[in-house]
């Protein structure tokens, strides 16, 4: 098999690899990296170097990881997960990314596909009317500076206090939408100004909010579809994907700035800058973890309002409550954090950078409703393909710190994928397909193009024949909106 | 060497990463402002209705350019705008071993029904980050998370 690094890289099964912790010097632990061998052989050489990167980092524990929609990101690779001892291990904002609990939200509907499909463009029209999308896109919430420390604090259960949603929001969402530790005296004056007008947006790149269709013949595993609110026979579901928007992109830019000064009073070196860390338990440790809590509380509070947003848009176009829409949320997931998490008896900082939470059947940190089913994981693929709803597992507790793929991963740069097709003539041709596209940049249309990924099919069953999620539906695409 | 900015695809699939050249520093950070005002927006769709002073003082070069291009970001959050064009001027105070940046942005507030806009720009990165003096001028490479 033919690679893009010239590092000796281990079969461990059929879909987990490793490389050697004797292929870098500093290297503190091996790399492992899961998908299939034509998953790997497609992987760039970025993700070698930067998975290895990581594996020198003090205090890391067991592996360094890379999911099957792994590439080349900056500091981690995309889809890195690593665990840190929280005694003698760092914390580091290149292990986060800049956009901070960047994450999915799934809401299910009574809606089918029949009773969309002839409002389809009436009802897009209105979710690009409601939700802001795009550079410099500002909310339609005002909020004053104490307010925003309050979002800050206490994330989506803001929102729901301020009516922008219903409690059973908070029960299906990663530690019911707020994180504990966040203290806004730790947030710089800069960070809140980029993020204080910005509450309820979507942003650009690859974020989008899309209507998609739950198809029978795509319901993998009924029993569990159905515990998610899933039923399959062309239900209508709404897929959201974005994050802490300027607050958090400032709160990396201002501690990875901090940690650069601080790793020279600690004595610690890394192999890339992006990689800046501190000591976990170091005062400047903590203060970027209170920080990024808040800007992690920011994205669960932003999603929320979206999800308020939405209901409002289907009451409007469908002219019935979201409530009598059964406009229930599936779940909202992190995939760019870093967490203390227990692990046979020790506590480690599990940093994920474009990888999901999957805890199995049993654990305390899964809501009541799926305690013995598993947490759902919500994988965003491309907007003309697909996304995928899976289950967290025992094995994943075990094996993966938690943790599994995000996404699709991108196979091809943004400039490319703009040379290879426009964005009006993609726009046309989904439309063709039965997918309606509302985009602010037709640029950016045209970067997420379906070709410019992994095919998620092949990425999620890297995972499910690894067994750190099982595959429980597809969803796939009918409305798109793009910033 | 001269002023000139080329996007780089083969590297960080998901973002954006620029290599720059300027005869002198002041040509250097100005490219490399076009870059980053490039990758949000086409700048010949956007108007020149607003203008703002940022002005940046820095013990080195390095950290000059970086907190440059952050600043970029920041107002285009802050301000909500979206930029046409750039003037920059940099010196060095010996006496006090400083560099100095006078730059001015120029564009206009976000409009999507009038302008070209591209991709938000969350941050300038760490990542593969390069600024150096070489024979014939100065050098810069950037990756930016978009």
């Amino acid at each position: 098999m033919k690679l893009a690094t010239t590092m000796t890289v281990n079969r461990l099964t059929d879909v987990v690899w490793e490389i050697p912790k004797t292929e870098k010097p500093g290297m503190l632990v091996p790399a492992r990296i899961y998908g299939t061998e034509t998953i790997l052989g497609a992987m760039d050489a970025g993700v070698f170097e930067q998975v290895t990167n990581v594996a020198c980092l003090p205090g890391i524990q067991r592996y360094a990881l890379c999911m099957p929609d792994g590439h080349w990101g900056y500091g981690f690779p995309i889809g890195g997960v690593a665990a840190f001892d929280v005694g003698n291990g760092i914390i580091s904002p290149g292990g986060v990314g800049y956009d901070i609990n960047c994450g999915m939200r799934l809401i299910r509907t009574d809606l089918t596909l029949a009773d969309v499909k002839s409002r389809l463009d009436a009802l897009m029209t209105e979710l690009f009317r409601t939700v802001p999308a795009g550079v410099g896109s500002k909310g339609f919430v005002h909020l004053s500076r104490r307010a925003f420390q309050d979002v800050m604090r206490n994330g989506a259960r803001w929102s729901v206090e301020q009516g922008y949603g219903w409690d059973s929001d908070l029960t299906h969402t990663e530690e019911e939408g707020c994180l504990g530790g966040a203290d806004p005296e730790h947030v710089s004056e800069q960070a809140c100004q980029r993020g204080i007008g910005q509450l309820g947006t979507l942003g650009s790149g690859n974020h989008y909010l899309e209507v998609q269709v739950a198809k029978n013949d795509r319901v993998y595993d009924r029993h569990v579809a159905e515990q998610f609110g899933i039923h399959g026979d062309d239900q209508i579901v709404i897929m959201v994907h974005c994050g802490s928007r300027g607050l958090g992109h400032q709160v990396g830019t201002d501690y990875v700035r901090i940690f650069e000064k601080a790793m020279k009073r600690y004595g610690i070196t890394v192999k890339d800058q992006q990689l800046a860390c501190a000591p976990y338990r170091s005062p400047e440790g903590q203060n970027y973890f209170a920080a990024m809590n808040c800007a992690a509380n920011m994205a669960f509070a932003n999603r929320q309002v979206i999800a308020h947003q939405i209901r409002e848009a289907f009451r409007r176009v469908f002219r019935q409550s979201p409530e009598k829409l059964g406009m229930r949320q599936v779940y909202d997931v992190a995939h760019n954090i870093a967490k203390v998490e227990r692990y046979e008896e020790k506590q480690f900082l599990v940093h994920r950078k474009g990888a999901t939470r999957a805890f199995g059947p049993g654990s305390p940190d899964v809501p009541e409703p799926f305690r013995t089913i598993g947490q759902p994981v919500i994988c965003g693929g491309s907007m003309e393909t697909g996304s995928y709803l899976l289950v967290g597992t025992a094995q994943a507790n075990a094996e993966s710190f938690g943790s599994t793929m995000h996404g699709a991963g991108r196979t091809m740069s943004r400039a490319q994928a703009k040379r290879t097709i426009r964005g009006a003539t993609l726009q046309q041709t989904m439309a063709e397909r039965g997918i309606l596209v509302k985009a602010v940049s037709m640029s950016g249309l045209a970067e997420e193009a379906g070709i410019a990924y992994k095919n998620i099919a092949d990425v999620v069953e890297s995972v499910d024949t690894a067994g750190i999620t099982r595959k429980v539906a597809e969803l796939l695409p009918i409305g798109n909106i793009k910033g | 060497m001269g002023k000139s900015y080329r996007f780089r695809e083969e590297i960080v699939l998901g973002d954006l990463a620029f290599e720059v050249t300027g005869d002198t520093v002041s040509e250097l950070c100005t490219a490399a402002a076009l870059a980053v005002i490039e990758a949000m927006v086409d700048p010949l769709s956007v108007e020149t209705n607003w203008t703002k002073e940022v002005r940046l003082s820095e013990a080195n070069i390095e950290d000059l350019f970086f907190e440059w291009l952050n600043a970029i970001v920041y107002v285009k959050d802050t301000d909500g705008v979206v930029f046409h064009d750039v003037r920059v001027a940099v010196s060095r105070d010996s006496e006090k071993n400083l560099w100095h940046l006078d730059g001015t942005l120029i564009g206009d507030r976000v409009d999507v029904t009038r302008q070209a806009l591209r991709t938000d720009v969350k941050a300038v990165t760490k990542h593969l980050y390069e600024v150096r003096q070489k024979e014939a001028g100065w050098y810069a490479h950037v990756v930016l998370d978009v």
